[in-house]
């Protein structure tokens, strides 16, 4: 990939500043001003008249130029800027570099892996600093739902968690449930402010995570939100496909409260195509639609005797069946086929109805689960039975009622072409699993029925919504798809992301602003101060433990399962960031400090991303005589060498790693450094400095001395 | 030390400070660094009148400089042809700690880059057959710059001068 423009074009003014070639005065003057405006820029410190000013900077320099050179160098200029004008501008806009040329505008891995980009290293410092309530508004900038995800994530952040490399990652995805649950108990939940309505109207399809994503922002930039649901209640799978001891029912229903507040309405018991239809809706006023269906169909699992018996249930069925109430024990012997979180969220809740034994069969083994490993834990500590390498072949029984299920045993063969193992059955491997109940949860698909009036929509093979996925356009034109319909089954934070991304897109459809042509990287807002601690605690600070119900309660009831950690606990994990925003472990300040100062006080293994070695924060003040040249050549400033209160303090991304006790000049009181430092001097300069002067002093007063000493032993006679 | 000399006049310097401007914007420094300064020694009474001195003090290019030997990076070089103490930029990576060693105050900081500065005698307008920038624009012509050698002329002319001063002499 080519070098970022906003990056070329800062090398090129200092290369021409320095090269000496500038010999007007005017014209040098002008370069460095462009210079300073782009730095800023690159900095993501730039304003929307920084381009205006380099604009009428480079007029004055093409008017001034007297040589055909310098002519040249103006033209060179010119097009630099205007050749690449959106790149400049979306620097400006989204304090972001793509190409993560210009260093202090790079996300952090966290934000660069959440779907929907959250801006994480931010809101953790918020809720670090106990600021819960702006914790959420930072979090709702990119996902109106910070409480459901916060209980439910799958948290693909914590997977690219760099504290992992030193001990354990963050617990990203909890912290946010906790900054929501105490912000709205505060009442400091709120919506942020919304525009007056622009007199357009956009349909919404589903109220499900997807669609109640785009309702939120659609309607903070002012449009009419209508969303039709078929079902009796809102949030879509997350009302429905999780089961309440993951998600309590009050969280769906506060966070989209706070979305219906903002005047979205939501039409119930409303199935598109058949209670109300595009005509309808384009009658109504409708200027775009967004589809937001989601996968609700369960895929056959195609064995013999599957659709003979009555209590071969599909788990989303079965799910959707509990979430809207019906809380009788599907049977007394319950079998789900599948190792997904679907699998295990069914046999849960199964076990929870009352069935008496609960057990798993899926193809694969334990590591090779879809399955959250936590979800799998958890249900076998809740005396779920798993059977792996199980395929099954027939469901048996008689007279319409089930007696077990035929399966085969497989074994794991890694097959050509394929990075998964496949399970092959062993022949004679027969058995059979005793059940009344089989629930198939093997994944699902998108539902079309009423969707035959988005006619000029194109599906893909897999019966997915076609859509443009940086626009989420459909090729009809003013039809936009999100979530599970476009991806097939995937994630909240997916939904969310995506639809999300379909706002901005119906945003500037409806404004006649041509769609972009690659997804958005996520923005960082801004940037908060680190939190500032000792090295010995950042250390120090251990990921808690979640508490968890009893599980004799987890086995009966459907009350809360993880039950969250204590305020303390939450405080301290937040500030276990390593503020990634900041620092981009690039290592520079390892390399200058072991390969150029020979100290090598700088134990961050971490930083090494295919080769990380023991980081200890802890290690650095052996060794550190806090010269400063890590800061020097810290490019983000990430690394800090700070003078205060007597101390020299070298910090990194507000770690304290060491500390050292200024000097001073025995002449002016100026600072000087530590006497750690003086030592390394005295150590390097040896014997050949025997110094006259024997006081500690500043440079300045150095200078002064030896000019002193200069005039006093001038020869006599000169005057 | 370096084959050159740069002498000052200190009886014609006014301390216009010229010759600290011209360093500056010829190696484009920002505020503090001051490769070369003048120093105002004074003002003293002498014989019941006050006087003052103006000091150009840039670097004295040590034959054997503890900045170079403490430079832990080797950025700091002696130049083995005409024995110029000068940073490579390159190899700087500022810990200062040529300035702490320099009994003279020479090596300065640069806040911006974050690395030394110091008064190389513009070796690279040198090499171009030109004098350092703080000589050339100096305002009295007070600074005077050549090789070692053809130097001591300069200060016998000026002393034999001083001497044959005509109201400050036997004459």
């Amino acid at each position: 990939m080519a070098i970022c423009p906003v990056r070329n074009t800062l090398i090129y003014l200092s290369d021409l500043i320095l090269s000496g070639s500038l010999t007007d005065p005017k014209a040098r003057r002008i370069c460095e001003q462009i210079l300073h405006l782009t730095e800023e820029i690159s900095e993501g410190a730039a304003g929307k008249d920084h381009l205006l000013a380099i604009d009428s900077l480079i007029r004055e320099y093409l008017t001034a130029a007297d040589s055909k050179k310098n002519l040249e160098t103006g033209k060179t200029l010119e097009e630099m800027f205007s050749g690449h004008r959106e790149v400049f501008e979306s620097h400006i806009q989204t304090r972001n570099c793509p190409s993560h040329d210009c260093g202090k505008l790079a996300p952090s891995p966290c934000q660069m892996a959440c779907p929907a980009g959250i801006d994480i290293p931010t809101y953790l410092t918020l809720i670090a600093r106990g600021e819960d309530a702006k914790a959420i508004e930072v979090i709702r900038r990119d996902n109106p739902f910070p409480w459901v995800c916060g209980l439910i994530c799958t948290r693909p952040c914590e997977m690219m968690c760099v504290r992992s490399r030193i001990d354990t990652p963050v617990s990203i995805k909890f912290l946010k449930a906790f900054a929501a649950e105490r912000a709205m108990s505060e009442g400091a939940y709120k919506n942020p402010k919304k525009k007056e309505w622009n007199g357009k109207k956009v349909c919404v399809i589903g109220a499900g995570p997807g669609g109640l994503t785009a309702a939120y922002y659609l309607s903070l930039l002012g449009y009419g939100v209508k969303i039709i649901e078929a079902l009796p209640v809102s949030g879509g799978m997350i009302m429905v496909g999780i089961p309440r001891y993951r998600l309590p029912r009050e969280v769906i229903d506060r966070e989209v409260a706070l979305i219906e507040d903002l005047g979205v309405e939501i039409s119930y018991n409303t199935r598109f195509g058949r209670d109300i239809t595009y005509e309808d809706l384009k009658n109504e006023g409708v200027d775009a639609f967004f589809i937001a269906i989601g996968a609700h169909k369960a895929l056959d699992l195609g064995i013999k005797g599957e659709k003979i018996f009555p209590k071969v249930l599909e788990a989303i069925g079965f799910l959707k069946d509990v979430a809207l109430g019906n809380h009788h024990a599907p049977g007394k012997q319950v079998v789900v086929i599948g190792g997904g979180n679907v699998a295990i969220d069914a046999a849960r809740t199964a076990l929870r109805l009352g069935a008496e034994k609960v057990s798993i069969a899926y193809r694969r083994s334990k590591n090779q689960m879809p399955a959250d490993s936590e979800e799998v834990e958890q249900a076998m500590e809740e005396g779920i039975e798993f059977s792996f390498l199980t395929i099954p072949k027939e469901i048996l029984g008689k007279d319409g009622t089930i007696t077990g299920l035929d399966c085969i045993k497989a074994e794991l063969i890694q097959k050509e072409g394929s990075d998964r193992l496949m399970p092959v059955p062993i022949p004679g491997g027969d058995f059979i699993i005793e059940a009344d109940v089989v629930i198939s949860a093997i994944g699902q698909y998108v539902d079309d029925t009423g969707m035959e009036a988005f006619s000029q929509m194109n599906w893909t093979r897999r019966g997915t919504i076609e859509v443009n996925h940086a626009s989420m356009e459909t090729a009809m034109p003013g039809v936009f798809a999100a979530g599970d319909a476009v991806s097939g089954p995937a994630t909240v934070i997916e939904a969310i992301g995506s639809g999300k991304r379909a706002a901005e897109a119906i945003d500037r459809y409806l404004s006649h602003i041509p769609q972009p042509r690659t997804p958005k990287i996520p923005v960082r807002h801004h940037m908060e101060p680190p939190v500032e601690m000792t090295a010995t605690r950042k250390m120090t600070l251990k990921h808690p433990t979640m508490p968890m119900l009893n599980v004799d309660r987890r086995r009966t009831t459907f009350q809360q399962v993880e039950l969250g950690y204590d305020e303390e606990g939450v405080r301290k994990e937040a500030g276990r960031c390593l503020r990634c925003d900041i620092c981009r472990r690039c290592g520079k300040c390892i390399e200058v400090c072991r390969d150029k100062m020979g100290i090598d006080a700088l134990q961050f293994g971490y930083m090494d991303f295919d080769h990380p070695t023991e980081t200890d924060f802890r290690a650095t003040e052996k060794k550190c005589i806090t010269c400063g040249a890590c800061a020097a050549n810290c490019e983000n400033k990430a690394m800090v060498l700070e003078e205060k209160d007597g101390r020299r303090n070298l910090k990194l991304c507000g770690t304290l790693l060491n500390s050292q006790a200024i000097q001073y000049c025995e002449a002016c009181g100026a600072f000087l450094p530590s006497a750690e430092y003086l030592d390394f001097v005295a150590r390097k300069t040896g014997d050949k400095a025997k110094r006259a002067e024997t006081r500690l002093l500043c440079n300045d007063c150095l200078r002064l001395l030896s000019a002193k000493t200069n005039v006093e032993t001038r020869p006599a006679g000169l005057k | 030390m370096s084959k050159y000399y740069l002498f000052q006049d200190t009886r014609t310097c006014i301390g216009c400070h010229a010759c600290e401007i011209q360093c500056k914007s010829n190696k484009n420094l920002p505020r503090g660094a001051k490769p070369c300064q003048i120093i105002q020694v004074g003002p003293k009474m002498i014989n019941g009148l006050p006087k003052m001195s103006f000091i150009f003090m840039p670097c004295y290019h040590c034959e054997d400089p503890w900045c170079v030997s403490t430079c832990p990076t080797g950025a700091m070089q002696k130049r083995s042809s005409d024995g110029i103490v000068f940073v490579d930029k390159e190899l700087c990576v500022g810990c200062k700690t040529c300035i702490s060693a320099c009994p003279w105050g020479a090596p300065q900081w640069n806040p911006e880059t974050g690395k030394v500065e110091k008064c190389d005698y513009c070796k690279d307008r040198l090499d171009a057959g030109l004098k350092p920038a703080c000589v050339t624009l100096c305002t009295t012509g007070c600074l005077t710059f050549g090789l070692a050698e053809d130097m001591t002329q300069t200060r016998r002319v000026r002393h034999a001068e001083a001497s044959a001063s005509f109201e400050n002499s036997s004459f």
